[in-house]
């Protein structure tokens, strides 16, 4: 990650010195600023989520919820504390109903309880990070609203497509981090 | 569906609670509260990203390694025009929400390349954001292969979802 980050920057940052390097601190404030204005947005919607998890964890919904999708979520992800997975679960159930702004508060609070103050990165938590970014959705609702927008006949014919290009990849990612975890236990 | 399904649910949460006797507000109002100290330990690597991004797209580069990645692309069978948006995707949903705008408005929401880029933005996520605001709250350094496998995927869903455009 921050071989890749130090790459990005020292290479545009040479870019921009030879083309226009009065760009250069308006672009970066400009990218600070909007991501201060995200994190206050996300504050926003991370309390209202947050929020509405809390009542379902005190009136025992989550744990309900996640007895249906433990024994995948067992399956894929090992052994794991209640608590973690039913963090995972929750993650997994609200990016399949599109509601990613969910999912994510859910998502960190499973990375806390699996992180075991290791400097390594756990196949568990691999795991996790490699579905969660092949984005498993089944109702791309922004798409089919930018698509309505921009005066498209049919706004949700690319739901089944998108359907298909979201579950075959993730399918892979688990194969993936599953095969290749199996052969580093081997080794080490 | 998906307009009808969010107020459902979060109105079946309440009346589950109050069937429970729960008492919701303070329920809600104690995790709401974690929300501002969860947002402040993830800001400095939401800036640090937006800050790479911007950088990146302002240089003129990503459109370079378009220019450069292209055959490659098109070799696979994704269409050209959708290159930059498959690059920025994987960093930045908002930057690739731009793009994703552009293309609608160069060669419309229903044309080949426009279905290709809804795909690709429904069906993939944000790689480098989701690993680096995920990782920030454990003690992790090495990621060992996270991003490289994750990136595998991303490919494989772009050249999906440019073929099974081709049957709409």
């Amino acid at each position: 990650m921050s071989k890749i980050w130090i790459a990005m920057i020292i290479s545009s940052l040479c870019a921009l010195a030879i083309f226009s390097p009065s760009q250069v601190v308006g672009t970066m404030m400009e990218a600070a600023k909007m991501g201060v204005t995200m994190c206050i947005e996300f504050i926003g919607i991370y309390a209202v989520w947050m929020g509405i998890m809390q009542v379902m964890d005190d009136c025992k919904l989550s744990h309900k919820l996640s007895k249906i999708l433990s024994r995948p979520v067992q399956y894929i992800f090992g052994k794991t504390d209640a608590e973690t997975e039913k963090n995972i679960c929750l993650n997994i159930a609200s990016n399949i109903i599109g509601i990613g702004s969910a999912a994510t508060p859910y998502g960190i609070k499973a990375m806390q309880g699996l992180d075991k103050g290791d400097k390594r990165a756990t196949r568990a938590m691999i795991m996790l990070v490699v579905i969660n970014s092949t984005g498993i959705q089944l109702l791309p609702t922004t798409v089919i609203g930018m698509r309505a927008m921009a005066g498209s006949i049919s706004p949700s014919c690319i739901l089944w497509p998108t359907i298909v290009s979201t579950f075959i990849p993730t399918i892979l990612g688990i194969l993936l981090v599953a095969v290749i975890y199996r052969r580093r236990k081997k080794n080490g | 569906m998906a307009d009808l399904f969010i107020p459902i649910l979060i109105a079946f949460i309440m009346i589950f609670a109050l069937v429970k006797g729960v008492d919701a507000y303070s329920a809600f109002v104690n995790g709401a509260k974690g929300a501002l100290p969860l947002m402040a330990s993830l800001m400095p690597y939401i800036i640090a990203m937006f800050v790479a991004v911007e950088l990146f797209r302002n240089s003129g580069l990503s459109a370079y390694l378009c220019d450069f990645l292209s055959p490659l692309f098109k070799a696979i069978g994704i269409p050209p025009e959708v290159c930059e948006l498959t690059l920025i995707r994987p960093f930045s949903s908002n930057a690739a929400y731009v793009l994703l705008r552009d293309i609608f408005s160069t060669y419309g929401a229903d044309s080949y390349i426009g279905k290709c880029a809804s795909v690709i933005m429904g069906s993939s996520d944000t790689i480098f954001y989701v690993s680096s605001i995920y990782f920030a709250s454990t003690s992790v350094k090495k990621t060992l292969l996270t991003i490289p496998i994750a990136l595998i995927c991303n490919v494989a869903c772009a050249i999906i979802a440019c073929f099974c455009c081709r049957f709409i």
